[in-house]
Parts: C-alpha cells; sequence; structure tokens
C-alpha cells in the first residue's frame, strides 16, 4: 500500500517536473507593453470595424490621413498626410501624402490606395459607410452600386438559363417554346443583343487622385470636423496589392468581396507604427514596430501584446500581479473599479470623462406595441418620469465610479465651444402635477406599462431603483423585463417596447454624434420620435459653414429634444482604465482613443 | 466485440443527425438575431451579412447549410467572430479544453482513487473523516469558488502559476485541479464505498487466510473490482470536465471550448452552436463507447456483445 502511494507521488511530481521544464522552453519574451483590450478583436478588416476594442486595435496598425493628437485634446493632428489644403468654401480637401509614408511591406503610400478603400467601403458597404456621405456623389454611388449588383444578378441569371436551353437543344426545345405571345419565362436572346448593366463609375465620386501622392476630397457641403472623420480607423487606407490574391467574385452577382484571411498575419499590411505579427485567437495579438513607418524614430516600444482576457476579476488579478501594464477598459465589471474608486486608489485606477451618456429610451409612438394606447404620447408624462427620478442614488450606490448625473443628452464639456441647454430639474411636486393634469392623478388610470433591459450587467439594479422612486413619488407601478441583449436590441430597434434602458456613445468629434440618432430618418431613432423643426435645425447646422452658428443650431435641437423628451437622460459615462504609473504615453480623453506611436513603458 | 463497436459506431450518424435537426431548430426559434446588438446595423449591412451566411430566410440556411456541414465539414463562419470560421474556433480551442478536460482527468482519478483507498483501510480513522471533509467541499463548492480561492492562493499570493492563459502545459495544471475537485471527490466517495464492501467479502479473507500481505491484497484482488463503479462514472466525469469548464476557462482565463458553448447561446451565434454541440455530442459519443469496452478488460464476468444481441 505504501508502495502504491509512493509509485502514484512519484509520477505525480515527474509528471509536474516535466511540465515545468516544457514551460521554460516555451516560454517567450514579454512584449515592452501589454494591455488587455475591452474585449477580443472580432476583425480587423477596416470595413467592418466598429467595435471599441476593433478601433482601438486599428490604432495600433495604421493611421490615417489625420490622425487622433497624442497629447491632450481631442483635435486631430496631420497623420500621413503632412499638408493639407482647404478651398475657400471649405468643400474641397487637398491631401498630401508624406512623401516618406510607407506600408509596413515598404510600399509606397499613395492617394490610389484611399481611392481603393473607399470605393470598397462604398461598394461592400459596413457599419461606418455613412461616414463617407459627406463626400460629393458618395451615397449615391453606394446606392447605384447596389441596384447594379442586383441588375447584374438578373442578367447573370437570364443567361445560365440561355446556356442551358441551348445544351438542351438537340431536338427537346419546341418551337412553342420560342414563342412571344407566351407567358411565363422562356430562354433569353442570345448573349450580345443587350447589353450587359454598366458599372456604375467611381468617377462620380468626389475622390480622385491628382498624382501619386495628392488626393482630392470633394464634400457635398462643408464639414468642420471631416479632419477628425479621416483620423477614424473605417478611413484608414487598405493595401490593394496584399489584397488581391484573397479577391472573391461571386459568379450569381458578379459582386467583388476580399476573403476574411487578408487580415490574418503575414498577409496583413498597415501602413501605422505597429505590423501584425502573429493573432492567436483568444489568446493574444502580438504587434512589432514597424521599420518603415514615416515618423519610426519616436516609437518608443518594439513589440506591443495585446491579451485576450474578458472576465473582469481576472483581468484585475493579471494586472494586479504584473501581468500586464494597461487593462484598457473596465467598464463591464464595475464592483473591482467601484471599490478602487471608493478607497482613492489613482495610482492604479484612472477615471475620466466618458463620451456617452446612459438614458431611458421613451416609446412616443401613438400606440404601444399591441396597440395599447400609449400613455407616452402626451409630453406631460414624459416630463413627469423624468422629474421624478433622484438621480443620485444611481451613480453612488450601483454604477459607483463618479459618473455625473444628468439632465443633458450630449455630454458637457466635450466639444469645444458646445454650451448644453438646460434640461429637467429634479422635482416631484411638479411631477405629481403633471402627472394628475394628464389624468393620472397620484397614480390613478395608470395602465400596465413595463420597462425593458438587458440582462448581464448593472441595468437591473439601474430599473430597480427607477421603479421604486416612480411608484414612491408618482404612485405608479412598472414591471421590470429583463431580456438578453440579443432580443433586446431586436425589440428596441423595432419599437417594441414600452420605456428601455438605453446609451449612446459618439463615434466623432462634433455634437451631431449624438443629435444625427434622433432625427426622424436615422435608423438609431428607437423611440419614434419625430420633430420636423428639430431634424431641420441639424440639417441647417450640417450646411453651416460658420462653427459658431453650426454649434449654436445643434444647441437649439438639443433643447428640442429636452424639452419634448423622448429619452430621460440618466448619467454620463466616465472612462475608467487601470495603469501602471511607469506606462507612459497614455492621455485621458473622452474617446478613450490612444495612438499608441507615443505609449511605453518606463523601465 | 468487434461487432458490438461496429453497431455502435453504425449508430454514431444516426444519433448525430437527431442531434443536429433539434437544436438546428431550437437554435432558430430562439428570439433574438445575431445581427442585433446596441446599435443598428445599416439594413445593406444587414442583408450583405445575411447573404454571406445564406441566412436570408431560415429556409435558405437550411437548404445550403447542412448540406455544406455534411459535404465539406465546413460550419461556416461564425456570426460572432466573423474573421473566422466555426472550425477555425473549434480547431484552435478545442486542444485547449480537451488537454484541460485530460488532465482533470487524470488528477480526479489518480487522487480520488487514492483517497478512496486510504479512507476505505483506515475506515473512520482521521484520514477517512479527511477525505469525507475534501469530498464535500468538492461537491458542494461550486466551480468559481474553488477556481477563485486556488487563483488567489497559488497564482496572487505565493505566485507558483501564472493567472492565466495558454501558452504552455505547465499554465493548465491549476485550472485542471480546480476543474478536477468534484469528480475526484465522487471518485473517492465510490472508490471508499466499493472498497469496504470488497474488503469484507470471503474471497479477500481467503486471500489473506493464505498468507498474502494486506497491501497485496488491497493492489491486486480488491482495487479491480473497486474500481468498476468508478469506471462506470468516467464516462460522465469526462462530459462533465469536457463541457462543465465553463466556469474555470472564465476565471482562468483559458481559450478553451466551453466559453464558445455557453456564449454562442448567448450571441446567437447559429453555426457556433451547432459546431460546438456536434463537437461535443461526438466527443461524449465515442467515451461513452470507450468505457463500455473497457468493462470488458477490467471485468470478465461483463459481455458487452450479450448487450447488443
Amino acid at each position: 500500500m505504501r508502495r502504491f502511494v509512493i509509485v502514484i507521488s512519484a509520477a505525480l511530481l515527474l509528471l509536474l517536473g516535466g511540465l515545468t521544464l516544457l514551460s521554460g522552453g516555451t516560454r517567450e519574451k514579454r512584449a515592452d507593453f501589454t494591455f488587455i483590450n475591452r474585449g477580443e478583436t472580432k476583425t480587423l478588416d477596416l470595413n467592418r470595424v466598429s467595435w471599441s476594442q476593433d478601433i482601438r486595435t486599428s490604432y495600433i496598425l495604421w493611421e490615417g490621413l489625420y490622425t487622433i493628437d497624442p497629447v491632450r485634446t481631442l483635435q486631430p493632428v496631420l497623420g500621413c498626410a503632412g499638408k493639407v489644403d482647404l478651398s475657400d468654401d471649405k468643400t474641397v480637401y487637398t491631401f498630401h501624402i508624406r512623401p516618406e509614408a510607407k506600408w509596413t511591406n515598404g510600399d509606397d503610400l499613395t492617394a490610389h490606395d484611399f481611392l481603393f478603400t473607399w470605393k470598397r467601403m462604398l461598394e461592400e458597404p459596413g457599419d461606418y459607410t455613412y461616414l463617407l456621405y459627406y463626400v460629393r456623389g458618395a451615397a449615391e454611388h453606394e446606392k447605384a452600386f447596389q441596384d447594379y449588383v442586383a441588375e447584374n444578378g438578373r442578367y447573370l441569371a437570364a443567361h445560365r438559363e440561355y446556356r442551358d436551353a441551348l445544351a438542351g437543344w438537340n431536338g427537346k426545345l419546341k418551337a412553342a417554346d420560342w414563342d412571344v405571345t407566351k407567358v411565363g419565362p422562356r430562354p433569353m436572346p442570345p448573349p450580345g443583343t443587350t447589353p450587359p448593366p454598366a458599372v456604375p463609375d467611381f468617377a462620380n465620386v468626389g475622390v480622385e487622385a491628382l498624382d501619386a501622392k495628392t488626393l482630392r476630397v470633394t464634400l457635398k457641403h462643408p464639414v468642420a470636423y471631416f479632419p477628425d472623420i479621416t483620423a477614424f480607423p473605417p478611413l484608414f487606407p487598405l493595401h490593394e496589392r496584399s489584397m488581391r490574391k484573397f479577391r472573391q467574385v461571386d459568379p450569381n452577382t458578379g459582386a467583388v468581396s476580399y476573403d476574411k484571411e487578408f487580415t490574418r498575419p503575414p498577409h496583413l499590411v498597415s501602413n501605422g507604427p505597429f505590423r501584425l505579427h502573429d493573432w492567436a485567437f483568444k489568446q493574444r495579438i502580438r504587434f512589432v514596430k514597424s521599420e518603415h513607418y514615416w515618423d519610426r524614430d519616436r516609437v518608443r516600444s518594439n513589440t506591443i501584446d495585446q491579451v485576450s482576457c474578458e472576465e473582469p476579476m481576472a483581468q484585475f488579478l493579471m494586472f494586479y500581479n504584473g501581468s500586464v501594464d494597461w487593462v484598457a477598459d473596465i467598464t463591464i465589471g464595475p464592483e473591482v473599479a467601484a471599490d478602487l474608486y471608493g478607497k482613492k486608489r489613482t495610482d492604479l485606477l484612472n477615471v475620466g470623462k466618458g463620451f456617452g451618456t446612459y438614458f431611458y429610451s421613451v416609446n412616443c409612438q401613438e400606440r404601444l406595441p399591441g396597440g395599447r394606447k400609449n400613455p407616452f404620447a402626451d409630453v406631460r408624462v414624459r416630463h413627469a418620469l423624468s422629474m421624478a427620478i433622484d438621480k443620485r442614488p444611481i451613480v453612488e450606490n450601483v454604477t459607483r465610479l463618479g459618473e455625473p448625473v444628468t439632465s443633458t443628452y450630449i455630454p458637457p464639456g466635450v466639444f469645444q465651444g458646445y454650451k448644453s441647454p438646460e434640461g429637467l430639474p429634479y422635482d416631484v411636486k411638479k411631477a405629481q402635477q403633471l402627472m394628475a393634469e394628464a389624468g393620472y392623478p397620484g397614480g390613478g388610470n395608470w395602465p400596465r406599462i413595463r420597462l425593458l433591459y438587458n440582462t448581464g450587467a448593472h441595468h437591473a439594479e439601474v430599473a430597480q431603483i427607477v421603479r421604486r422612486q416612480w411608484l414612491e413619488a408618482l404612485g405608479i407601478d412598472l414591471e421590470l423585463e429583463g431580456v438578453e441583449l440579443k432580443i433586446f436590441g431586436e425589440r428596441l430597434h423595432n419599437k417594441d417596447y414600452d420605456i428601455a434602458r438605453a446609451s449612446w456613445i459618439g463615434d466623432y468629434l462634433d455634437p451631431s454624434t449624438f443629435t444625427d440618432k434622433y432625427l426622424s430618418t436615422s435608423g438609431n431613432n428607437d423611440s419614434g420620435w419625430i420633430n420636423m423643426q428639430y431634424d431641420r435645425l441639424c440639417d441647417e447646422a450640417a450646411r453651416a459653414t460658420d462653427n459658431a452658428v453650426r454649434l449654436e443650431k445643434l444647441r437649439q435641437a438639443e433643447a428640442i429634444l429636452l424639452a419634448e423628451q423622448p429619452i430621460i437622460p440618466v448619467y454620463h459615462y466616465v472612462n475608467a482604465d487601470l495603469r501602471r504609473a511607469n506606462v507612459k504615453g497614455i492621455r485621458e480623453n473622452p474617446r478613450n482613443n490612444v495612438n499608441f506611436r507615443d505609449v511605453y513603458v518606463e523601465k | 466485440m468487434i461487432r458490438f463497436i461496429s453497431i455502435r459506431l453504425l449508430q454514431f450518424p444516426l444519433i448525430l443527425a437527431v442531434i443536429y435537426v433539434l437544436t438546428f431548430l431550437l437554435a432558430w426559434v430562439a428570439p433574438g438575431s445575431p445581427f442585433e446588438g446596441d446599435r443598428k446595423l445599416n439594413p445593406v449591412v444587414v442583408e450583405r451579412l445575411k447573404r454571406d451566411f445564406h441566412a436570408e430566410h431560415w429556409h435558405t440556411f437550411l437548404r445550403y447549410y447542412p448540406r455544406n456541414v455534411l459535404v465539406t465539414g465546413d460550419f461556416g463562419p461564425s456570426f460572432e467572430y466573423p474573421e473566422w470560421s466555426v472550425n477555425d474556433v473549434i480547431s484552435r480551442s478545442l486542444p485547449v479544453s480537451v488537454s484541460l478536460g485530460l488532465m482533470a482527468l487524470i488528477i480526479a482519478t489518480v487522487f480520488g482513487v487514492t483517497f478512496g483507498v486510504l479512507a476505505a483501510v483506515r475506515r473512520g480513522g482521521p484520514f477517512d473523516l479527511f477525505s469525507l471533509a475534501v469530498a464535500l467541499v468538492g461537491i458542494s463548492l461550486p466551480g468559481f469558488v474553488t477556481a477563485g480561492v486556488l487563483l488567489l492562493l497559488f497564482a496572487v499570493e505565493w505566485r507558483l502559476f501564472p493567472i492565466g492563459g495558454f501558452r504552455n502545459p505547465y499554465e493548465l495544471f491549476l485550472p485542471a485541479v480546480a476543474l478536477s475537485l468534484m469528480p475526484m471527490a465522487y471518485v473517492a466517495r465510490l472508490t471508499r464505498v466499493a472498497m469496504i464492501d470488497t474488503l469484507g467479502s470471503d474471497y479477500v479473507r481467503t486471500a489473506r487466510a493464505k498468507g498474502l500481505s494486506r497491501a497485496k491484497v488491497i493492489w491486486k484482488h480488491c482495487l479491480r473490482n473497486a474500481f468498476l463503479p468508478v469506471l462506470t462514472y468516467l464516462g460522465p466525469a469526462a462530459a462533465y470536465t469536457l463541457t462543465g469548464s465553463f466556469v474555470v476557462e472564465q476565471v482562468f482565463n483559458i481559450p478553451g471550448l466551453g466559453q464558445h458553448f455557453v456564449n454562442s447561446v448567448k450571441n446567437r451565434d447559429q453555426t457556433l452552436i451547432l459546431g460546438t454541440v456536434m463537437i461535443y455530442s461526438a466527443f461524449l459519443l465515442s467515451l461513452n463507447l470507450i468505457v463500455d469496452v473497457l468493462y470488458v478488460f477490467v471485468d470478465p464476468r461483463i459481455d458487452v456483445t450479450a448487450k447488443a444481441d
């Protein structure tokens, strides 16, 4: 018996020892800078990049015509373009690409690369294609190309039918089949008699290469923040030559696409400070400094590792024991962060202004789902609900990262020169009075209303607080309905809810990135609220050449939104990250975007 | 024997087909769409995505997809990770899960049997109580607690092991221990009961009477019999260590298949749901077959061919 135990223990010791030796052999050198992104990078095809972790990764690999300022402002600075001329009417940008700007494989970066990328963006649209709509003819080209693909699909199908008919010719095809009076499908005339549909000409789009290094972009109307848009990853250039071997043509429609393999190492060629070295799915991505980047002398780190880790506790432990230098976002697991925030551990935790707002979206349509009468169609009810929420307990007890409570939609102090309008105050008396006027005194006559949220985050807790406040202040009770995110998204976008938790995070450096959501034409307007004056103000703002005028128009638009209250603002997001004191070059900014050129760990 | 195995193997495709159809139906009946999220997508983009996945309607998907899976073994692209196909995802994470599960299974069996035997031999003694305590903890404490405690002690406090990741087998040891606790507790209890039973039987007394040493009797005569219930349990235990690794994978940040098994459902990633379910099913079917065959070698009294007839 004793021998048995000894044998087993010895075997286990050997096993462990062997494993230790093995691990010693394969352990790789740690990167100069190691960080955990918000989640697994989903795609590096710039066309499809839209998740915030993908956007962050893109800044490691690419550089736009403009790029984000590594210093603590949000203003864009010149990137791979060394000089930009703007016409007097502010609609024609001429970008002079730096002569020394190169791809990671040493090829010259040219204006044609941008033409290729933006053409592909319009013909194979992605989440952010709409950012190109500011360019003259871009939206029209996208539409025309969609139509062409559909038309060409029909044309090609007809040809297949003709070919098949020919194949069956040997006596089987009867004259009646060619009878023009016959109703129904029949063989098409031979190819060549009808011309194939014409491919829409990209030359109609206001993007042209004047020479190899000069790109001219003509906008529909002045867009003050266009430089900022070119600093956004979906508009970064792609390297056509390395993608060519992944080109696929759909035999049914003639539409061109690229196999996802082109975004993997060693195929991916980018133009930023780093190149993609290795991508181990769900483990880590390694980036190595590019030898060809034009500003390579300023790049301080030779290698960067992006480690995959989605469990907040594991993220914190990896940071705590020194395996990673930076945890870029910790919004998903507020417990650890909130504790650190409560203990004022500013040596580890950084909290800064965010670029988004948490609010409740109210269904403003005439009828609620199922044809029920909608109490929220009455603006007084929306006001009452909004004024009866005391928001402080929410940020103090649930989110706990010092989020500013708010009565406005657009985060104040983020956009230079933008003054936020007044929102609705917290005023229970006024709220009760409004409810009485609307026909629900003390909560009488109140119908059955449900509050929708997605489970898995802190939305349930917030909803419980709000529900109790409404019950105590207004005497109305709401049912809470928590569903999974995928169901939540579907129901929110289909307006299949009464009142729902919602949020919005801006994309580019202009208040219109917020106001656009509530245009009557917007696909993201989930509230069913329509206001023509709001639409008109936003449109005028978009066309205004004077920045102050534009901001004033947008301010008026937001004032209308707050007066009408299709959304009930609760608080503004903050950005929180865990960062060691010796990590240099990361500057807080509301968008939480980082220019990795300057990031390094001080030894 | 060969006949038994071949009949079982012939049943595989049928069982897998039933599982496939059921999973497919459930995945498509479930409300929510993989193309939905916080923000609404451009309808043109959604159309294009749906075209890419042949998912315009459930019937176009049904017409195209199963044939593709059968003919090429390609489960198609993942809805959630557009850069990776389901085959990519599985081929990268399955080896991790299998090595983790196997390691946990070995630890559970070796230690479980040892604990069980020792507890049975010194019945009522301090070791028996100790093994009972370990078993109780193993069975009652949920994985995220034991895994968390192990992580805090061994990786954070004493820094003997890394916090997570899967770069080499050494990094898998701690999670494997966490995963093995539950089956280990079962194995220990099963062995103990069977061992006590065997120790009291006549042939053991005979063996002792003819002068064999106690150790030899336990090792040669008792263990084999006492191992039978453990073997029966190893099938489900393998299933547990393979599919139950989700929590441990989360805590230790291991890129295994368990997370995809759970998250694909949350994300309505229909192709990945099908892929993981089919892979797991195939695995479990094979494991059960192996266990059945192993019976014969451990206990010659069992005749599996009789069952098949």
